[in-house]
């Protein structure tokens, strides 16, 4: 072997120094990873660890139709890092102050104060007194964010990134909007500022609509960019799923510009309107006045944020007259041409003299069809009389009055219905007529909805379907039975003789020819301090069509409505002209044909069916 | 036999020292070769995934600008900005059909070509047999 170039001196030498070099590093090492470990792991935990949270996006609700009622878009919270702002970058504030929408003064001050707190904060980080301060105690905070614009669309933000200035962050959100304003606003509630669900849809399904937010464990660089490949954890974003209603929002278009109608007209204190489809119970419109722009809820007073609908009880009054018709022909105890003596106001039930409602107009002796077509109160009250306190309230019961109709955004309260025990000796007589008696129009809407299905109280159903973010069905919603409150048979009588109302009883007038508009009128006096007052009234109109196959059930009820020349607000007057210029609409819009001459003969003769 | 001379076991051994050397030294640069590459990965997948969810927010932002240009309002006023006079039907201008729309078109096409081909009105009891179209 040869000698090589070296000397065995020299090779001692480069020997030592290679040597010495690596213990220098081994020493290094040592104080880097064992000695000074803890105070440096701090450090760099603090400098360069960040948890990125990812905000779920929260679902979108639809109406039946796909149509959005309310979406989230994504804004952008625009603001500063002082310590990254580069004074050559100055010359472009002015054209970032534009884009925000902000005076340039108001831009410049702000980010030269920032710039003074980073400064300052910096500058006490690094005095003697500072650096003594143990690892982990509180420390002076440093400045490294200034806020300049609150929601900024993200076009504009594209342009203030293209403008490039060194230490301009976006901070991303998300934001509820309702892109249909006020339609249907008691129905979908509100999301507020602070991203909390309050009312309506969106709290009541927030379960379903929020999603769950997802977060990095990641390091960033000096320039505050996330270093990917050190994300140690990721949890992943779970967008909210969509959530689809029942509503249709032509219709619900069409009966709020009902209600702007009625509101402009008679000045009530509220009005609600119902529709819905009888043989599923879904609730195709429901709106309320006064109401509210859920994009403006701040604005709205409480009173207006109500879905009266659901949370307010009236008497229901002649309305309710479909109880006690229908319970005594369901139990065979009249047929339509049965008659009962209705001018005398005295009655002896139970071996007691009782003295019978007044009537609006006197009548002699009615047939039960009449009692129904001109809403007869002493003819109603003789039917219950006929069935019995216990049966009648039995069947009050079974019509849904006195309890929660179930309606899957709460907030529902389940009207008064008392036992025949707690009744005085009079309430016989009034109840029929609807009087000492109380429910919610979302009560009457069902129960008159029972009568246009063959006798089927349903739930109403408000939601139809929830989709998850990719749009596949994870829960669909049916029909649900609560009660059979009449045979079908039964039902389609008295469907019969509420098509008389129209055409030649209380609301005479409101037919449409070929479509069998069947219902009933209510006026119902409010009591006032106990008492009932003779100038405020709630009007209400709740009827089907067409009669012999019902598609629409539609309700119009209007508390206090105030008449030009103080006459009282009667259904007919105030409510089925809104009823039946609704139903011309939906009519066109649903796209229900007239009932040929002949079914409708044959609906007559057999008293019709389902 | 006779052992080697001491130099040529130091030659020997530095030898073996620079070839561990440039050995660690290709192990720790293809260790940062590596590190660059999964950095550029993690980077290019992270700018993707910004990407897609950027896109999505500007879809959601499209779906809120398309449903609020589609509310009935918004249609409504501009129905009356551009003087459209669209309205809906009323029952009274509505004429239903009860019969295949189909059917009656084709009856009356047939029937038109028989008058142009004879010059004589087509007889009323004479029948044709209907033939139609179907897409399906």
């Amino acid at each position: 072997m040869s000698k090589g170039f070296a000397s065995s001196h020299r090779m001692t030498l480069l020997a030592l120094g290679v040597l010495s070099c690596f213990l220098g590093i081994g020493v290094r090492l040592v104080f880097l990873q064992v000695i000074d470990r803890d105070e440096l792991m701090r450090s760099v935990e603090k400098a360069r660890r960040q948890i990125l949270v990812e905000h779920a996006r929260r679902g979108a609700i639809l109406d039946t139709k796909g149509n959005l009622l309310a979406t989230s878009r994504s804004f952008v919270i625009v603001g500063a890092d002082p310590e990254m702002l580069q004074p050559d970058d100055e010359h472009n504030w002015p054209e970032l102050a534009r884009l925000l929408g902000l005076p340039p003064a108001q831009v410049a001050l702000t980010l030269r104060r920032g710039i003074a707190a980073a400064k300052l904060a910096q500058a006490t980080a690094a005095t003697p007194a500072a650096r003594s301060i143990p690892a982990g105690e509180p420390r002076e905070r440093r400045v490294r964010w200034v806020k300049l614009a609150d929601e900024v669309d993200e076009n504009t933000y594209d342009e203030v990134t293209r403008l490039g200035v060194r230490g301009i962050y976006g901070q991303r959100g998300f934001k509820r909007v309702y892109p249909d304003g006020e339609l249907a606003a008691h129905v979908l509630g509100y999301v507020n500022k602070e991203g909390v669900s309050v009312t309506g849809a969106e709290h009541h399904l927030d379960l379903y609509l929020k999603g769950e937010d997802g977060w990095i464990e990641s390091e960033k660089d000096g320039a505050r960019r996330e270093l990917a490949q050190f994300r140690s954890r990721e949890v992943p974003v779970q967008n909210g799923d969509d959530v689809v209603l029942t509503i249709d929002s032509v219709i619900q278009h069409m009966i709020e510009e009902e209600l702007k109608t009625i509101a402009a007209k008679f000045d009530p204190h509220f009005a609600t309107i119902i529709v819905s489809d009888p043989q599923t119970g879904r609730i195709l419109g429901m709106a309320n006045y006064p109401t509210y722009n859920p994009n403006d809820f701040s604005k709205a007073p409480l009173d207006a944020q109500r879905n009266y609908a659901v949370t307010d009880i009236i008497e229901p009054g002649s309305t309710f007259k479909i109880v006690a018709a229908g319970a005594a022909l369901d139990q065979g105890l009249v047929t339509p041409a049965t008659t009962f003596d209705c001018g005398n106001p005295l009655i002896t039930h139970n071996g007691r003299q009782l003295r019978l409602p007044k009537e609006d107009e006197p009548f002699g002796i009615l047939s039960v069809a009449d009692i129904v077509a001109h809403s007869s109160n002493r003819g109603a009250a003789q039917l219950a009389m006929l069935l019995g306190e216990q049966r009648f309230y039995e069947y009050a019961r079974k019509y849904g009055f006195g309890s929660t109709t179930k309606f899957e955004f709460g907030g529902e309260v389940r009207g008064i219905l008392e036992p025949p025990e707690k009744w005085d000796g009079l309430t016989i007589t009034r109840m029929p007529m609807g009087h000492s008696v109380a429910a919610t129009p979302l009560q009457i809407h069902m129960a008159m909805s029972a009568v246009a299905n063959g006798g089927t109280l349903l739930r109403p159903q408000i939601i139809r379907e929830i989709r998850d973010p990719a749009g596949n069905v994870i829960r669909a919603f049916a029909p649900e039975k609560r009660e059979q409150v009449l045979r079908p048979s039964t039902a389609a009588l008295l469907r019969q003789l509420l098509t008389r109302v129209v055409t030649e009883g209380t609301a005479k007038g409101t037919d449409i020819p070929g479509f069998e508009l069947a219902g009933k009128t209510g006026t119902t006096q409010k009591l006032v301090d106990g008492k009932y007052v003779n100038n405020r009234h709630v009007a209400s109109f709740v009827g089907f069509f067409p009669a012999s196959r019902p598609q629409v059930v539609l309700s119009v009820i209007v508390d206090d409505a105030k008449i030009p020349g103080g006459s009282i607000a009667y259904g007919r007057t105030v409510s089925a002209p809104a009823f039946k210029h609704l139903a011309e609409q939906l009519i066109q819009y649903l796209d229900i044909t007239p009932v040929p001459i002949a079914d409708r003969s044959l609906v007559a003769l057999n008293g019709g069916d389902r | 036999m006779k052992p080697p001379p001491a130099n040529a076991l130091v030659n020997q051994l530095v030898a073996h020292t620079l070839g561990l050397l440039v050995f660690g030294g290709s192990l720790g640069l293809g260790a940062v070769w590596m590190r660059q590459e999964i950095f550029s990965t993690a980077n290019r997948n992270r700018v993707l995934e910004s990407r897609i969810a950027d896109t999505q927010r500007r879809l959601d932002e499209l779906n809120a600008e398309v449903a609020t240009a589609l509310n009935p309002d918004s249609l409504l006023a501009r129905n009356a900005g551009m003087q459209l006079a669209l309205v809906a039907p009323r029952e009274v201008q509505v004429v239903r059909v009860p019969e295949s729309p189909e059917l009656l078109l084709a009856a009356k096409r047939n029937r038109e070509i028989f008058t142009v081909e004879t010059g004589r009105p087509a007889p009323e009891d004479v029948t044709f047999h209907v033939v139609t179209a179907s897409y399906h």
